[in-house]
């Protein structure tokens, strides 16, 4: 059976090919702004190439995301906690708990040992945007996104705002008007970063977290999941291509509609 | 069950409740002297027994104001910011705050001068205020609707105790308010409305005993529409009571022949409180996934007039006992008869954080619910004082609970719509619902 996933986040849209389950070929590029749908088409086949096949071979094509409606083609809508759940059972059988940090959303979801989902939890309004903020602050410091924060020591005390990703950047801002070496500053941000993202994750009142899976773009920044690990007590398992986690989870939502 | 459907249809007392509606802004025009930030009592109370008083509360006005006018709503809660009330007071009293402070109403008319106030104290939110606010705008006479407090086991003597600290609470208010105000109270008034009040009781605790059958004969957006009918204005109270008495029939009938408030009921899920003014859709959108919303403890007229009896069967709540059919001769009788056992407040449910965590699980299981949805209300009823714990006792009773962040009272754009939308959806999917219109 192959099947096809298109998350369509806020800043990035992956799409996966999946043969059987096994991901046979993958593609990633910025979503864009008006062109959400042709980004989507090109992503799409992009991934098509990658893996070989033709689109008419790919007998379900789900789309999850902030823009999923954006995807013309897409047969099935799924949403995010439901993608992110079947993603990080599929790359990480056994798992208990999935928590993703993308560029805009932060999610969090005990998995069930007799239905797929038992809690989760959604950021809301203050804690948006947290991979966006890391990649904008990586942009202005001139640090590579995926070593932003990782040259200073951890024990940068918090020096910019935890409550709000705006105030956030307004007190990074100030800290390198001041001053402040750029390393300084990018380790003041992951921490802001983490402990903000933190709170949706503690959000769970039965956390089921001896097996979490971290997944999203900011699973990349080791800087940034050292810090959350550290805020929320947790040791991730973070899986390989794990900001496609959720284009595979669509993927297999997918199956769900064929077996109807 | 899952697929079936039910036969649907609006109710015929509908145009009976709008008749209602309109007395009580007819009410309004009347008013001789206002009581100001009153008790919210859902049933009718002893205001009606002075001939010459008029509750102009709060809630109501403040609620009515946002949906009728957002835009003067939002010049209120302004006028009401910048004299010190911030964002975390309700927005029922933000918006009749502002307006007061404004002198006028929505519809630019003179707002209603408040004579005397009679707040009831809540420990969650910014109710205690209103007597405050009242007194800060113009000096005017002030009562407290007086509740004791007590977290912990519930027994018999302190219960009692409780029930005559607010009964002689009551009683004192009265004889002041007379004095005060040159008022006379008209005690056989006070007595045909404890009768009435008693029947009232009666057929909103039937209508809410028919809410557990499934399918639902009603949803909360029925209740939202009918349960403050009673209570709210000098309409007479016959009038309320006929309403129930037409409502609790035509209830029992549509039970009896399964006549569902949602045709495709196939999820039943409960509240705590009311959801977000603004964003009173997402009952209907959940509806596509075949949910209907029971309501809550809430719109159960407040105080979870249901309790299990020791032999497993669902009934009226009696504890501490009563006689339904004591004769009233004095003003005390009619008092304590219409108090009855609810030792506490209105929202007891609200204020008793002892038992609040706990209560909701009993609802759920009294009303065949399968899983509950709250919000966290940074102001607004129940703000979020022990939600995410009657979450957790619900989810360890093998309840499905979502919980999402808001403003119950107050501007549109504090609550986000489409994040709501998108956790709704998630919610049904994870448990395996699609929409009917996908299927």
């Amino acid at each position: 059976m192959i099947l096809a996933g298109i998350d369509m986040g806020i800043e990035a849209t992956k799409a996966v090919v999946l043969r059987d389950g096994a991901i046979i070929g993958r593609a990633k590029a910025s979503t864009g702004g008006t062109d959400r749908p042709i980004q989507a088409r090109q992503t799409y086949d992009a991934a098509l190439a990658a893996a070989g096949i033709a689109a008419i071979e790919v007998e379900a094509v789900s789309a999850t995301g902030i823009g999923k409606y954006d995807v013309p083609f897409a047969g099935r809508r799924v949403t995010e906690v439901i993608a992110a759940a079947h993603g990080a059972g599929h790359l990480c059988p056994g798992a208990t708990a999935v928590m993703s940090v993308g560029a805009g959303e932060t999610l969090i979801a005990a998995l069930g040992a007799d239905r797929l989902i038992d809690e989760y939890a959604l950021s809301q309004k203050c804690i948006a945007g947290v991979g966006l903020f890391l990649r904008t602050m990586a942009d202005r410091l001139g640090i590579p996104l995926d070593l932003f924060g990782d040259g200073e020591a951890a024990c940068v005390p918090t020096a910019v705002s935890d409550g709000c990703m705006v105030f956030a950047e307004l007190d990074a801002l100030s800290m390198l008007n001041r001053g402040a070496e750029p390393q300084t500053v990018a380790a003041a941000c992951i921490r802001a970063a983490a402990v903000r993202a933190a709170n949706t994750g503690f959000d769970l009142t039965v956390p089921n977290d001896t097996r979490t899976v971290l997944i999203g773009g900011t699973a990349k920044n080791r800087a940034f999941v050292r810090a959350l690990e550290a805020a929320m007590g947790i040791a991730f398992i973070i899986p390989a291509g794990a900001e496609y986690a959720g284009a595979v989870g669509a993927a297999i939502s997918g199956a769900k509609g064929l077996r109807k | 069950m899952k697929g079936q459907r039910w036969e649907t249809r609006p109710l015929d007392c509908w145009q009976l409740a709008k008749e209602l509606r309109r007395s009580y802004d007819n009410s309004l025009a009347d008013s001789s002297i206002v009581l100001g930030n009153g008790t919210t009592n859902f049933y009718v109370d002893w205001q009606v027994a002075f001939p010459a008083i008029v509750v102009a509360e709060d809630n109501p006005i403040g609620a009515m104001m946002a949906q009728q006018n957002e835009a003067f709503a939002r010049k209120a809660r302004l006028a009401s910011e910048v004299r010190g009330w911030g964002r975390e007071i309700c927005g029922y009293h933000n918006n009749c705050w502002g307006a007061q402070f404004l002198g006028r109403t929505a519809d630019g008319k003179p707002f209603p001068e408040r004579q005397f106030t009679v707040p009831f104290p809540c420990v969650c939110d910014s109710h205690i205020k209103r007597g405050q606010q009242c007194r800060d705008y113009k000096p005017i006479a002030r009562w407290t609707n007086d509740f004791t407090m007590y977290i912990g086991e519930r027994d018999e003597k302190r219960e009692e105790a409780m029930l005559d600290h607010r009964n002689f609470n009551t009683l004192k208010q009265l004889n002041e308010i007379e004095s005060v105000f040159g008022q006379r109270l008209d005690d056989g008034k006070l007595f045909e409305l404890a009768r009435n009040c008693r029947l009232l009781k009666q057929y909103m605790t039937n209508v809410s005993y028919f809410m557990t059958f499934t399918p639902s004969p009603l949803s909360v957006k029925d209740l939202y529409s009918f349960f403050q009918l009673g209570g709210l204005a000098k309409i007479g109270p016959e009038k309320a009571v006929h309403f129930w008495k037409t409502l609790r029939d035509e209830v029992e009938w549509r039970v009896q022949n399964q006549i569902a408030a949602v045709g495709s009921e196939r999820f039943r899920w409960i509240e705590a409180h009311p959801p977000s003014w603004h964003f009173l859709k997402y009952y209907r959108y959940m509806e596509k996934y075949g949910a209907v919303c029971l309501g809550s403890q809430y719109t159960h007229f407040s105080q979870s007039q249901l309790e299990r009896k020791p032999d497993g069967s669902i009934g009226e709540r009696s504890y501490p006992v009563y006689d339904p059919d004591m004769e009233l001769t004095t003003r005390e009788d009619a008092v304590r008869f219409m108090t009855g056992p609810d030792a506490r407040a209105p929202h007891h449910f609200k204020i008793d954080e002892y038992l609040r965590p706990y209560a909701l699980n009993e609802f759920a299981d009294v009303f065949h619910a399968d899983g509950a949805m709250f919000g966290l209300w940074r102001s607004g009823v129940g703000c979020a004082v022990t939600r995410k714990e009657q979450a957790m006792r619900l989810r360890q009773a093998g309840y499905s609970v979502m919980c999402y962040e808001g403003s119950q009272p107050g501007d549109r754009v504090d609550l986000d719509e489409k994040r709501l939308i998108d956790q709704l959806d998630t919610w049904m999917e994870s448990l395996g619902l699609e929409k009917l219109e996908d299927v």
